[in-house]
């Protein structure tokens, strides 16, 4: 680094402190909603993913798991388990509802998203215990984890809906939608509980092939025998349904980035620009004493780039710092710092840095030499 | 005929005109000036005469609206601006009314960077020399004072060794002495005299302080853009 931008930059302790703080708090602020980002898209799209399934049967038209808009008739599931590519079919009720808890208020609700499965085939429900009896038993339901921590439902409570109740026997985890968990019971606990009628409907029927690589036929094959019924492979059927819940959230997300940006590009070059301001009397004495103005550009480049490592090192170690106790403050605050979002933020940082100085540069080349001889 | 020592500056009918809109001023009319290396010469006159102007043309710093400047034989009037820093760099050094030093650095950095600028010099060469330098101008107890902790008479001192450390042929000094007191004055003026004769040095210190006349070769008189002799 030259001498000249090294001493003036550290001489100046308070303003470098303003300036390397506002690049970090612009860094901070891009990381940890990258990275809440990053949690939220893993979190909603984990459970479907990780139902051990190869492809979902949905009624034509409908795509995620949250929405949940598909009705299929029962009796669909002897022809699909007679198809000769089929190893296991499960059939799943799968509801958005709100709930409360026995003894609070009808009006302190939470959202649950219903899910009746058959325990005796067991694909589709819960895909770990964490605490209690599994898998439920009639009027019994296992709620995902993240609805004790979140919503205080304990095992034994009861999980109400108008006249109807079921009661919380175990904790499973990797049900957690962020707005939502899932809590399983049977299918005719389901049926029960919704008062679905007629009680042949079915949401989804998850199934396991013998051959995976056979899904094309299959899904040829059921088209012909099934008119108005889609086949989805678990994996499009997670990004669909992390599209659902982070498309809505994901524009303003995008703002509040470029705002974050912003905040560090602004806060970085007004000081870097006064500081350059201040100084021009001495650029101009460098000016005169036969120093170029690709020295005197470099001097300033040196300062800004100096200021945004700075902020990026102060910004990312409070983020990867801060970031895994950020939920045991607030539990919807699921994140995931990943190291290329924080190699993406170094770029970010550095681009801010040039941009920062490109203002003072351009004043710099302006300096008249000639000034320095006045007073 | 014996040929003299070679010229150091040379202005060659070197006019210069501030235009403003439908006005113009005329800051130097005509002035010729050849100074050798080893001449002192003082250029006094009136405040607003030209004389900061006619330093600037000198330094290469402003360039003429009409006529000459050479500096070490090199004509320089229609140098472009790299053309013009590089001969800066290498031909001349200059001493402020004001020191003009760099706050953040201490003397022996302010002496450092403008031997390191331009030269294949390491760090550790250019801060032996800078720090040669300051000893052999008393200073050897400021090497690593800040401007701010220093006295003007120091902050000159440092600010003349800063126009010798780069070993130019020309030094142009604007007003030397005007920020110091007349004992301060008078040593920071004999050490730039002493200096200039002993390296050889063409020195250009202009000043309305009549105190300089006893330092320099030669007095000049600018007078409304005007040079001439004066006795």
């Amino acid at each position: 680094m030259l001498l000249v931008a090294r001493k003036n930059l550290f001489a100046e302790r308070t303003r470098l402190a303003i300036s390397v703080g506002g690049v970090a708090l612009s860094v901070f602020l891009i990381g940890i909603l990258l990275s809440l980002y990053r949690g939220w898209s893993q979190q909603v799209g984990g459970f479907v993913e990780d139902v051990p399934a190869d492809l979902w049967v949905t009624s034509d038209g409908t795509t995620d798991f949250v929405a949940a808009g598909s009705i299929l008739p029962d009796s669909l599931s002897g022809p699909l388990g007679h198809l000769p590519e089929v190893d296991v079919v499960s059939p799943l009720i799968v509801r958005p509802m709100e709930s409360y808890r026995s003894g609070d208020k009808p009006t302190d609700t939470f959202d649950v998203q219903l899910v009746g499965y058959d325990p005796e085939i067991g694909l589709g429900g819960p895909l770990a215990i964490v605490e209690g009896k599994s898998p439920p038993g009639p009027g019994e339901v296992v709620v995902d984890i993240e609805m004790k921590n979140r919503h205080g439902v304990q095992i034994g409570d009861r999980l109400m809906r108008g006249s109807k109740s079921l009661i919380v026997v175990g904790y499973s985890s990797g049900g957690d939608f962020i707005y939502t968990q899932v809590a399983f019971a049977t299918l005719d606990t389901t049926i029960d509980f919704l008062q679905l009628e007629p009680t042949t409907q079915r949401t989804f029927f998850v199934v396991t092939l013998d051959d995976p690589s056979q899904r094309d036929v299959l899904a040829s094959r059921l088209a012909l025998a099934a008119p108005g019924v889609q086949l989805v492979t678990g994996e499009d059927f997670a990004r669909e349904t992390r599209d659902r819940i982070l498309s809505n959230i994901l524009p303003i997300l995008v703002v509040v980035l470029i705002v974050a940006f912003v905040v560090g590009l602004a806060i970085a070059g007004l000081t870097i620009y006064t500081a350059t301001v201040e100084k021009s009397r001495e650029y101009g004495i460098l000016k005169a004493e036969g120093f170029t103005n690709p020295y005197l550009y470099r001097v300033v480049f040196e300062q800004s780039m100096v200021t945004g490592i700075l902020g990026f090192l102060v910004g990312a170690g409070v983020t990867v710092l801060l970031a895994p106790f950020a939920q045991d403050a607030v539990p919807q605050f699921v994140v995931w710092v990943r190291w290329q979002d924080i190699a993406g933020i170094a770029g970010a940082t550095l681009l801010m840095a040039l941009v920062a100085a490109y203002i003072p540069v351009r004043r710099l080349s302006h300096i008249d030499p000639v000034t320095v001889f006045k007073g | 005929m014996e040929a003299g020592p070679p010229l150091i500056l040379q202005l060659d009918g070197v006019s210069k005109i501030y235009r403003s809109g439908d006005f113009s001023i005329t800051a130097l009319d005509n002035v010729t000036l050849n100074i050798p290396g080893g001449e002192i010469a003082a250029i006094m006159g009136p405040s607003g005469s030209g004389k900061t102007t006619l330093l600037t043309i000198a330094g290469a710093l402003l360039r003429p609206t009409h006529g000459h400047v050479h500096i070490c034989g090199t004509d320089v009037t229609n140098m472009d601006e790299a053309g013009l820093a590089g001969i800066r760099r290498q031909k001349v050094g200059f001493v402020y009314q004001s020191f003009n030093l760099l706050e953040a650095l201490t003397a022996l950095e302010n002496v450092r960077v403008v031997i390191q600028n331009g030269s294949r010099n390491g760090r550790g060469d250019a801060a032996l020399r800078a720090s040669e330098l300051l000893e052999m101008f008393g200073l050897s107890h400021r090497i690593h004072a800040l401007p701010k902790r220093m006295s003007d008479g120091e902050k000159q001192r440092v600010a003349i060794v800063r126009a010798l450390a780069k070993d130019p042929e020309l030094i142009l000094a604007d007003e030397p002495t005007a920020n110091l007191d007349a004992k301060r004055g008078h040593e920071v003026m004999e050490l730039l005299r002493q200096k200039a004769l002993e390296l050889h040095k063409a020195v250009v210190v202009v000043s309305h302080d009549d105190r300089i006349r006893q330092f320099a070769h030669r007095v000049l008189w600018l007078e409304d853009g005007r040079l001439r002799d004066h006795h």
